[in-house]
This record gives C-alpha cells, structure tokens and sequence, in this order.
C-alpha cells in the first residue's frame, strides 16, 4: 500500500520528502488520470502521495517591479481571474481544457507533469518562466526551459518540491497565442503557438516564439529569435521564408492518435507565417 | 384540445438534473459479486493453454465450460459466440469471467490468468466476405451499354463509436433456484432475454430482464448487451449471488460495436442530353469478426443507394467484409449514414463534372409521389421536399451565401443535403419478424398503465407515449403510468430502434387508447394490440423488391461553415434543417432529437476519428475520440413539416434516425465550397483537407 499524506505545512512536506520518495497531487487532474482505477476501487497510485492543493505556502499571486510570482498550487481560474495575471498567460489559460479542468488544475502541475503538449508550458517559456524548488537544503531556481528535460521528465531531485514560479513583467506590443485543438474546446492540442514581439521606432526590440506539441516539449529558439532584433518591420515580413526554414529544424512533431506529423508541422509553420505577415 | 406537439415537461428530466435517476451501475445487492473480463491480447490465432493462479475461496472463473446451452449469442446471424472456446478472431475477445466478492482481488486473477496462445496472420484487409448482396431496379447494368458517358468515383467513411454517456452494464442475480434476472443499460429488453434463453437452455418464465434508466444507447446497445447478458447468465447460474458487469469508458470504446466503416463506389450512365440513366453502386463495409447483424446494416445502406432521388435503372450490390478487428453493429442510421455520404456527393460530382448547377441538377431527380423506390416500391405518401427546401434556402439565406462564398477569396461554403429515411424494420420485418405486441391496462381507479418492452434512453418515449394515451383518452398525464419495461410485465413490443418506436410502438397503442376510450365505463381491464401490415405493404426480403418500408420521413440539412486558411479547421458556423416527421408529438423532443442527431451527424462527418492499427483500436477514450461540445455546434434553426402517415399516433413517423443522416452530406458540401477541393472521405479532418489543399482534385 501506498502511503496517502494529507500535509498541515510545507515544512511537514520537506521533512517527509527529506526521507522518503514521493509524488505530489496538486489538482489531481493528470495524476487522478494517469493512476485511474476500475469503477468503484480508490485510485491506483503507484508512489507514496502528498496532497498539496491545501498548502498555503503554495499560494498566491503577488508582483514587484519587475517580477509576477505565482504561488505552485494556484488553480488555472484563480491565475485566469487574477488582475495581476499578464495578458499572454490569460489568454492561453482561456483556451485550456474545460472550466471544470481549470478550477481544479493547476500551474505547478501543469509544469511537474511535463506533457509536449502542456499549454501553459507555451507562454512560460515564452516570458523566460523560472521554477522555484525547495528542500531541506534550501532554495533552488532554475529556468522551466532547463527542468523540463525531456516529455514527462522534470529536474526535480526527490527531496524538492516546487514551490513558485517567476516570471518576468514584459509587455509586448503584440501577441498571439493560437491553440490548435481537434474541436473548440476541452481538447488536448494538436499543436499550439505563441509569437509575441515588440517595436521601436519600427524596430524590433523583442521577439520570441515557442510553439507547444511540436517536439518533445515546447520549442524556443532565442538564437533564432536574436537574429531579427533591430531589423526593421518590413525587413522582419521579407524574412519570414528564412525565418520559416530556420524553425522547421526544430519542429518534429510525431503521428499518433490526435493528428500527424504533416499536418502538425505544416500548420505550425503556418502560424508563425501568419503572425509575421499580420503584423 | 391543444395540439399535441405543444411541449411539456420530459418525464425524466427532474430525476436525472437532481442525479436521483438510478443507472445499473447505481444499483447495490446484498452479497454483490463483480465479475472482470479476461481479453485476448492477440487479433487472430487460438489458445493454446490458460494457467490460471490459485483461486481463494468464493473466486469463480466463468468460462465457454459453463454455458448450458448453445454456446453463441443470438442476433440476426448467430456467429459470436458467448465464451470463444479456442479460436481467438479479434484483438480483446472476451474468454472468460473471474468472479468474485473483492473487485481489486477479481482485478488480480484476471491479470494473474496467464494465457498462450498460437498466434495467426490476422486479415485487416477487406478479402473475405461473407455476405453479398445483389439487386436490380428496371433495366440494372444493362442501361449502361446505351450510355454516351459513364461517370465513376469512390467514397470512403470511417469509423463512429456511439459515445453514448454511460457504458454498458448489467446487474443479474437469481431469483428463486432457476430463474436468472438481469437488469442493464440496454434497448431491447426482448432481444437480451430470448439471447439468454438460447444460451441457458431455460424456460421463458426462466429468464427476466429488467431496464433501468438508461444513460444514451444510439443504437450500441441493441445487439452487443446480448453477449454480456449471455455471459452474465451462465456465471450467475454458476455462482448462484448477485453480480454487476460493469464496462470501463475504455473497455467499453475498445469491444464494443461501432459504425461500419464503408467503400462505396457509384458509377452514373448519362445520355448526350446529360440525364443520368441509371445507377451502379457498390458498396463494401467491415463487419469485424463477427456477421452479427452486418448484413441488415449493409442491405439498409444499399436500399438507401438513391440518396433522396429517384433514378429509373438500378445495379446495387455489397458485400459484407470479415476481418480480425472488433465487430461493427447497429448505431443510429443503420447503414445509410456511409450511403447518404456517398451519394450526395456523387451527385454533386455528376453535376461539377458536366459543369451544371448542382441543385437544379440534383432538384430535377428528387423523388417524388408514387415514383418508384429503388427496390420498385412505391411513395405512396406525399412527398412536401419542393416546400421543404425553399423553406430551408429562405431561412438560410442559401442562393445568396452560395454565391457568395463561391468567390475565390472566400474561405466560407453552405451545403444543402437532402434525405429520408425509413420508419421501422425493412420490408416485412415488423409483420414476420417482430410481430410487436402492446396492452394497455386501465385500473379500478382509472389509472392507464402502458406495457411496451419500449426503452428510454433519453430520446423521451417516456414522455411522450404518455402523451399520445392522455391526449386520445382525455385524461391528466399524471394518470398515465409508463414504468421501465420488465419482461415479466411488459409484451415484446419489439426493440427500441430503427425509427420505429413512436410510429409502430405508439400507432398500436394510440389504437388501444381508442378502443379504451370505447369502453372507458368498464372498471378494469386490459386492451392488446398485435402489429398488422398495412396490406398494401408487400417486400420479398430475397429479391429486395417491394417497399421497403411502411413510411419515410424526409429532411434536409443546410450547414454553412468557415475553414481556417491557416489551420484548415472547419467551424461550423451556422445549420438549419426542415424534417417531414408526419407529426410531432412533443416540438421539445422533437429539437432534442433534430439538434443532437444533426451534431452526431456533421461531427460523423468532419470531426469524429477513430481508426485501427491492425486491430488496435487507436481512439480508446473520451480524450481522443473527440465528439463536439456546445462550442462547436454553431446556431442551430430546425423546422417541423407536419405530413401524417395514417397509421402513426396523430400521423406521427420516425425522428430518431432521420435527423442523424444528412449531417455528413451537408457540412463535407460546405467544406468542399469553403476550399475549392473534392472530398472522398469522411471525416473530413483539418489532416485531410490538408493532404486536399496539397494534392487534391480542385472542385471547380
């Protein structure tokens, strides 16, 4: 039998993870999934559980001058309702799963169960999202894009737990997030994309990409993206055949039962197009 | 009076919005035992030795070993059997029950039982038919030798799983020393009991099946509860408690029926003054591994080859394919769905290759009056489709937006699809096959009960068969009883499906109402009713000819759609539809028939995937195999022809299957406007109108 905690604090958390290995359930909407059960018979975890949806510690939504912290157990609905919440992620939020999903799911769940098509993971790796963890030992962050390290593995050592994530205060001049979901809601992507970019003078100052589902987990480029800071708009539009063929090495998506590789790299190319030739 | 179509509240609305209703899975018994399925985990081979693990007391394997009787489930073509004794023909074919009083202990044997098998090349492809089919209308192919063109393409459709909201189930239990009671999710009380009395080897006072409220049904609980009904049965003899059956969502989407995948092909004779002559058609569907009823389904599909048309000379013919994959069966349509497809695309492809307008064209060969059906029957009701589709081109606004979107610029299209469909079993079914019986029982204190083996599953026969009795006897609803069917209670009124419900179901017991009404002073007794043809109704089930059925219901579907130049995702914008059903009896459950058969049609027609990889089924749950939500229904206008066939309940026909059937025709019609391509297939995904844009045939 697997051990079953319902923890008061987080330091109760750290001292048990100290000890022994275990999973955490935030809102339970992949992990009560991924161990269904027969009808009738409790679910079927196979690790050791610490429930953590009543840990205060992982609450909250605050900002500073620069930076919007949002505590690991806040629910996509609260993140969605909050006025601190950036637009970007607001409007990536509203396309997930169903209102039901997004009551109860959360964002530090979003990021431990490290799904390709995750679609919060989109907008997080957009605004460079740091991932708080904590342990006995203390306090570690590391960037989202480098603890999630392959599709569902995450660089979380047993006696970590996380805690917060930190993004950083951007406003873009545009943004779009598109999900490409087979109906119109409550639907695991076939694809997702986010563009987001920024001008002065009619330069551009900030441009970032990150397309979700298409590789084994959400694909940025900055290097790529470096490449057209200080270009002007117009030579940003005349660029986007090389733009295109400059991501196409990165998008290898897979055939499975939701769609396949053609279409899910076709449409993603054609999204980045689209966002390019809007603008 | 009031018109009885005015709407009033559904019977099982309060019970099911306040969760009070009781599904088979809610019903608890004293000393309940829960049975597990142990599967195959080959497509094709035999078994070459089970090892089974030490079993605790009170823990029974239930297997091919302990059917008293004829070791196969009764359907129309008796070849599945209850408990596959060696032979393994498809991936997940039940072998045999555990049984016992702790379900994760149950869990554990079945996953202990280790079986060998002597694996075979399984067949996928579509070689060995067991069923063929045949039949000419006038002069058959031979039209084609005085052709001046030929016109010839194929159309192919995919898989559709019922996606009803509860899975299958059942409860069974034994009352007294013989006798086996099973209560479950089905739709034909009557099928389920003579299966089990075939399998038993018992008596008819032996067997007793008992529906509760079922939780949506579309035709995939017709003929698969038999077989959990059957294996049910003998383990309850064996075990001699209670035991519940209970389906997982994905065992449930992984064993059991679907629709039947189809290829079609059509070719069209046409003379130099561009009219079609006559028609070849041809069509093919994957049965699985079992016949089961996969010929009727193939037979109702070939009888509806002429869409909503009427074409002089007829060729027909089909085969049904056996293959190592999961048995197809009955679902909403029954056959027509695939056919419809096919042959209201054709005719538009007729029509785009002569380069004439399509509607005019397909107007011009709308069936009409006292024509001919395509088995030489006769429309002897009239047929209101003229009225019909200029009601349905005003409302949509059709001419214009069909212009309109044909500018090339456009990502917009509208389709138009017009259809019937046939009320009740084919041919002479309901006479020599079902022979549908009905009482109606009056009370000392005036109460009406109404005895039919009739099944709600949602549809509202619940409400409204109360409906038909209160109004013809004047009397408050309230005072009319219609409880769950009980075989012990209710006579074989026949299954609930085909359309037939209301028009067969209720015509007999709106006959008995009348005679009621007739003797009303009498203080209690019982009124029968056995169906009897219409005389006038004659159809050789050989030679496919004659009418085929008693009464058609008519439609037509508009669907007006946007698709996503950069995503290639159609969004159903807006669909309006003009349904000749006779008569309706209740407007509300008429809407709720025409909206969620027209979403379950267009979805069958451009969203729904499901598909195998050598009989594995890829889309095993409500994640993957998507069915549309509210979001993407678009706004829905529906318009009620009234037409009465003289012998439904104050005219009433078929509404069950009619509204399900256009919905393929009219969205992939919009779609091919919307993108300037040919389709051949549905669904038409976003992937496949991908592969169009790249290599496929421009309509224009």
């Amino acid at each position: 039998m697997v051990k079953q905690i319902l923890p008061k604090n987080l330091s109760e958390v750290l001292e048990l993870i100290s000890k022994e290995k275990y999973r955490f359930c935030a809102g339970g909407t992949d992990m009560l999934i991924q161990n269904h059960n027969l009808k009738t018979l409790p679910i079927d975890f196979k690790d050791n559980i610490i429930y953590t949806f009543n840990l205060e510690e992982l609450k909250g939504i605050t900002e500073d001058e620069d930076f919007i912290t949002i505590g690991a157990s806040e629910s996509l609905e609260s993140i969605l309702e909050n006025k601190i919440t950036p637009q970007i992620l607001k409007d990536t939020i509203l396309q997930m799963a169903s209102p039901a999903i997004r009551h109860s799911g959360t964002i530090g769940g979003n990021i431990g169960n490290a799904s390709p098509a995750g679609d919060l993971l989109v907008p997080l790796y957009l605004l460079n999202a740091i991932v708080q963890l904590q342990s006995l030992k203390g306090i570690r962050s590391v960037l989202l894009s480098d603890f999630i390290t392959h599709v569902r593995r995450i660089d979380l050592r047993d006696d970590e737990i996380i805690t917060k994530i930190i993004i950083s205060k951007i406003n873009f001049d545009k943004h779009q997030f598109v999900k490409v979901g087979p109906r119109l809601s409550d639907a695991i992507s076939k694809l997702s994309f986010l563009g987001a970019v920024s001008f002065h003078e009619d330069k551009v100052i900030d441009l970032r990409f990150s397309f979700g589902a298409v590789n084994i987990t959400v694909v940025r480029r900055p290097e790529i993206e470096a490449q057209y800071i200080y270009k002007t708009k117009e030579e940003l539009k005349n660029s986007v055949d090389e733009l295109l063929e400059k991501y196409s090495e990165y998008i290898r998506p897979i055939d499975d039962q939701r769609s396949n590789k053609e279409y899910r790299k076709t449409v993603a190319l054609n999204l980045l197009r689209n966002f390019i030739e809007e603008l | 009076m009031k018109d009885i179509r005015e709407s009033i509240l559904k019977t099982d609305g309060d019970e099911k919005i306040s969760g009070q209703a009781k599904y088979v899975a809610d019903i608890r018994m004293a000393n309940m035992q829960h049975a597990i399925t142990k599967r195959s985990t080959i497509a094709c081979g035999e078994i070459k030795n089970i090892s089974y693990p030490e079993l605790p007391e009170g823990y029974f394997i239930v297997d091919h070993r302990d059917v008293p009787g004829l070791n196969v489930v009764k359907i129309i073509f008796d070849d599945m059997p209850v408990f596959t004794e060696k032979a393994i023909t498809y991936l997940h074919e039940p072998i045999l029950l555990v049984v016992g009083p702790n379900k994760e202990k149950v869990k554990e044997i079945v996953n202990n039982i280790q079986i060998e098998y002597i694996e075979k090349e399984a067949t996928f492809e579509w070689k060995n038919s067991a069923v063929q089919y045949h039949f000419d209308k006038g002069l058959g192919k031979s039209i084609f030798e005085n052709a001046d063109k030929i016109i010839e393409y194929d159309y192919e459709t995919g898989y559709q799983e019922q996606a009803y909201i509860e899975p299958q189930g059942f409860i069974g239990y034994l009352e007294g020393k013989d006798k086996v009671t099973l209560i479950g999710s089905i739709q034909c009380p009557y099928y389920v009991k003579n299966a089990v009395i075939q399998v038993l080897n018992a008596t008819e006072e032996n067997v007793r099946v008992i529906q509760p409220s079922v939780g949506g049904a579309f035709g995939g609980k017709e003929e698969f509860p038999s077989l959990m009904a059957c294996q049910l049965a003998c383990a309850v003899k064996k075990v001699k408690k209670p035991i519940q059956l209970i389906y997982e969502r994905e065992e449930d989407m992984l064993v059991t029926t679907k629709r039947h995948p189809a290829r079609i092909r059509f070719s069209a004779a046409l003379n130099k003054e561009r009219e079609i002559l006559g028609f070849k058609i041809y069509c093919a569907i994957d049965a699985g591994a079992n016949i089961g009823l996969s010929g009727v389904v193939l037979s109702r599909a070939l009888i509806a080859g002429t869409g909503a048309y009427t074409i002089d000379n007829l060729d027909c013919s089909g085969d049904v394919f056996i293959t190592n994959t999961v048995p197809n069966g009955a679902f909403r349509g029954f056959g027509a769905p695939q056919m419809y497809f096919a042959v209201e695309m054709f005719m538009e492809h007729i029509a785009l290759d002569l380069g004439i307008d399509s509607l005019a064209f397909r107007r011009k060969y709308l069936a009409k009056q006292n024509d001919l059906t395509s088995t030489s029957g006769t429309f002897r009701d009239p047929i209101i489709m003229n009225e019909m589709i200029e009601k349905g081109m005003e409302i949509s606004d059709y001419k214009k937006k069909r212009i309109e979107y044909s500018k090339e610029k456009s990502t917009k299209g509208i389709g138009m699809s017009f259809f019937f469909h046939g009320c009740g079993f084919t041919g002479s079914g309901e006479a020599t096959h079902i022979k549908a019986k009905v009482r109606l029982k009056k009370d000392k204190d005036n109460t009406v009960y109404i005895l039919v083996a009739a099944v709600d599953m949602g549809q509202g026969i619940r409400t409204t068969l109360r409906k038909v009795v209160a109004q013809i006897l004047e009397i408050p609803i309230d005072n009319v009883i219609f409880d769950f069917p009980d075989t012990d209670k209710v006579p074989d009124s026949g299954p609930t499906v085909a359309s037939r419900t209301m028009m067969i179901v209720g015509g007999l017991i709106g006959r008995a109402a009348k005679e009621m009404k007739k003797r009303w002073t009498e203080t209690e007794f019982i009124v029968e009713k056995i169906y009897e043809q219409p005389e006038y109704i004659k159809y050789n089930d050989e030679t496919f000819r004659g009418d085929a059925y008693p009464a058609y219901s008519w439609g037509v579907n508009i669907v007006e759609v946007d698709v996503n130049p950069v995503t290639y995702q159609p969004k159903i914008l807006n669909t309006w539809s003009v349904y000749d059903i006779g008569k309706s009896i209740d407007d509300r459950i008429v809407l709720g028939q025409a909206d969620g058969g027209l979403t379950q049609g267009i979805a069958y027609g451009y969203l729904e995937v499901m598909n195998h990889v050598k009989g594995v089924i890829k889309q095993k749950n409500m994640t993957d195999y998507i069915i549309p939500t509210a979001m993407d229904t678009g706004n829905m206008e529906t318009v009620i022809y009234e037409n009465p066939y003289a012998f439904g309940p104050y005219g009433a026909k078929g509404v069950g299957e009619l509204t399900l059937v256009g919905g393929a025709p009219a969205v992939v019609y919009a779609i091919e406007q919307a993108i300037n391509k040919r389709i051949h297939k549905i669904p038409a995904t976003p992937e496949y109108i991908l592969e169009m844009m790249n290599d496929g045939k421009n309509r224009l």
